[in-house]
Formats: structure tokens, sequence, C-alpha cells
């Protein structure tokens, strides 16, 4: 029996055991990483995932929507965008001032509410001193003439209205959507949040 | 702990590659090609069926992790035990702590969850008159992570209501004026949200929250 032990440590099983399931692992990873990117659909510089949490998706996607977005709402229950760069495809920056302009009657469509927050790039709200790092559909938006609506995402307050003001954490960051029992337009894919840009100074 | 395998990701994995190669290389200039065949072949066989496996149990794991966090630590006052639904009495913002465990970066919602359980019998999910308040309870299944159920303003409306969840085969009477959801893995997750208009409001969507509780059938 010793000489069978014997012969397992020194015939590489026990290593091709541990290389194998090493391999196996990273594969996995790598694999659900690529299905989840083909899952992401991204319009102007805005991500969302519309199969999370779903019953009937196949072994492959659900695994690899765990693994991107773990125990989610569903779509129709909760539609989640984020945004970790501008319309010109650069990093988001607390150094920076950044415009989201919604044309007149192009907010978030929903039965219950939506927010949008600016967090660290994992995804936590960070203390800004200077004032909410949030706004919604409940902090009285001020709206343009024309019946739309400017966002302004910057480190301190803007000298217009500061109840559009989103305050950004300093160095990069990212901006989290959402928008619970969204509309029709949202579920069927007709909506589309408006790109992120840059306000030169 | 995971995050630093998470920054260091690439770092460990080159390091962990590297040993295997020298490790390889040792076996082949102490015996020859010959003395690694059974090697390569046990890391291709384990390589292809655990990749099948890894895949496979992903979501199990990712759940049962949540279960884990739930029934050992909980979502800030302790351990939930199983069958009980506890309210996070603060919005997670700023929380990593209560906020690591769920969805983070809100400040509209109030959680509240825990772990069902009705292999030994059917539970009675009750929940308030919520006054058109926004709220759900995702049923997140087990061994697939799938939301199968929900009970919230979306699918059951705001009113008071008490929901019987039971195993599919259980064979026994839904009682008049109760719900019945099937519980297809005996299990589930439950993951609640309460909205919260503002800071004032916060009080009131925890009492809503607190009495969204979980009850044994014969009890109830």
């Amino acid at each position: 029996m010793s000489g069978f032990f014997a012969w397992v440590a020194v015939s590489g099983i026990v290593q091709g055991l541990i290389m194998g399931l090493t391999f196996a692992y990273l594969t996995t990873v790598l694999v659900l990483n690529a299905v989840a990117r083909t899952e992401t659909k991204t319009v102007n510089g805005w991500s969302s995932i519309r199969k999370a949490g779903h019953p009937d998706n196949g072994l492959l996607v659900r695994a690899a929507l765990q693994k991107a977005l773990p125990v989610v709402n569903v779509f129709e229950e909760a539609a989640y965008w984020t945004a970790t760069s501008d319309d010109a495809g650069k990093r988001l920056s607390g150094q920076h001032t950044y415009r989201l302009h919604f044309s007149a009657g192009q907010l978030p469509p929903n039965d219950a509410f939506w927010s949008l927050t600016a967090t660290d790039t994992i995804g936590y709200l960070v203390n800004t001193p200077t004032g909410l790092a949030s706004v919604d559909s409940h902090s009285g938006l001020v709206t343009n003439a024309d019946g739309s609506v400017d966002i302004l995402l910057q480190p301190n307050q803007p000298s217009g209205a500061a109840q559009n003001w989103v305050a950004t954490p300093p160095g990069r960051f990212k901006l989290m959507l959402r928008a619970y029992l969204p509309g029709a337009a949202i579920v069927d894919g007709r909506y589309e949040v408006p790109p992120v840009l840059q306000v030169q100074s | 702990m995971n995050r630093l395998i998470l920054k260091y990701a690439t770092p460990v994995t080159i390091a962990i590659l590297a040993i295997f190669t020298w490790v390889t290389y040792r076996r082949i200039a102490a015996g020859g090609l010959d003395s690694i065949i059974l090697l390569v072949a046990t890391t291709v066989a384990i390589w292809v069926i655990g990749t099948f496996v890894f895949i496979y149990v992903w979501p199990r794991i990712t759940v049962g992790g949540f279960k884990r966090i739930f029934v050992r630590r909980g979502l800030g006052g302790g351990p939930i035990p199983v069958n009980t639904i506890y309210a996070v009495p603060e919005s997670p913002s700023q929380s990593a702590s209560s906020g690591s465990v769920i969805a983070t970066g809100t400040d509209n919602v109030l959680y509240f969850g825990g772990w069902l359980d009705v292999t030994a019998g059917p539970q009675v999910l009750h929940v308030p008159g919520m006054e058109k308040r926004y709220y759900s309870v995702q049923f997140t299944d087990p061994t697939s992570g799938a939301n199968f159920a929900y009970v919230g303003k979306r699918t059951t409306g705001t009113a008071m209501g008490d929901f019987l969840l039971c195993a599919p085969r259980w064979q026994g009477d839904t009682p008049p004026g109760m719900t019945r959801i099937d519980v297809p893995h005996h299990a589930a997750l439950l993951i609640g949200r309460v909205f919260v208009a503002n800071k004032n409001d916060r009080r009131t969507a925890y009492e809503l929250a607190k009495l969204i509780q979980l009850t044994p059938a014969n009890r109830a």
C-alpha cells in the first residue's frame, strides 16, 4: 500500500491534479469574463446587462452573470447602467467637470424612482464633504426653458442650481444610474441614456 | 483577502505558472519526456473536466457565499438565523461594512434580507400595506442564481398580504387569502428593498421593512 502512495507521489498525478485545477480555474474566469462582455450592451458609454438574474439563462450565461453582477435584480425590476468613461472615451475623473443632458421627457421612465450616483471605481459611495454624490427623481431638479434637464458632475458646488449637482469624488470614479420599475421604453430597449460630456473650463 | 487576490491577480497567476513550468522542467531534466506522460494526461483531463465543473458550480458558490455571510455574519445586526428577515436600519451609503455584502451606492432604498429554507415545512412571508411605496422581495435560487420569484410592487402590488412559501411537492392546502409560491430547490436567498424618499422618510421606511417577516406556516 505504501508502495502505491509512493508511486502516486512520483508519478506526476498529484502535480497534474494541481496544475489541471489551476488551469481549469483560469480558463473558467476567462470564459465567464468573455461571456459577460458579450452580454453587456454599451450605448453612449453606459453599460447594462439585461439578462442578469433571469431564470431562462443557460448554464454559461448564468455563471458569467453571477460573476459579473452577483444576485442583482432582473432588468424589469431595476435597470442598472454604469459608466466609467466620458463621451470621448476618457476615464471619468474628479479633476474634471461633466454634464449630463437629458432632453425634454428623457429622464429615465419608471414606476418607482431613478437615481444617479458617483462612486469609487469599485462601486462604493465616497464621502464627499462638499455635497451629495447623487441626484434622484426626488431631488427637485431644475428644468431648462425647453424642458430639458442638465446635471453637473463636479467636485465643487456649481454657481447654478445645487440640486442638479452630483459631487464627484477625487480621482477616478464610476457613475451608476438606476431606474427601479423601469418603464416600457427601457425594458424594450428604445430608451438611451445620454452620454457624459466633459465641460471645457 | 479577496481584495488582495483581486488586486494582485495577474502577478499571482504569473508566479504560479512560473512554478509549474519550473517543476515540470525539473521532471523532464531528471527523467526525460516519458516521465511526464502521466502528468500531462492528468493535467489535461482535470483541466477539461474542471472547467465544466467550475462553470456549473459558479452560481452555487456565489449564492452560497451570500448565504454564509447572512447566516454567520449578518448585515450589521449579528448573524441572521435561517428563516428570519433582518432589516438594515441605515442606508448603505458610506458603510462599506454592511454595504460590502449587498448592492452598494444607493441612498434610495433600505435593504432587508435572510435565508429561506422550506425543507422542514412551508413558511409564510408577511408583508404590510405599503401605501403604494416601492418595495420588493427578490427570491434567488441557490443552484442557478436566478431570481425565480418576486413579491413586491411590480408583481404582487403594495397591499398587505401573506405568501405561502413551500416545496413544489408540498401537498397541503393554501390557507384562504394566501398566495402560494413554490421554492424549486427548497431554499432561497431573500433580498428586499424598500424605497426611501429622503432622510426624513427613513424612519417610516424602516418601520415598514421590519414588518416584513417569515413565520412557520403551522404557527401563522
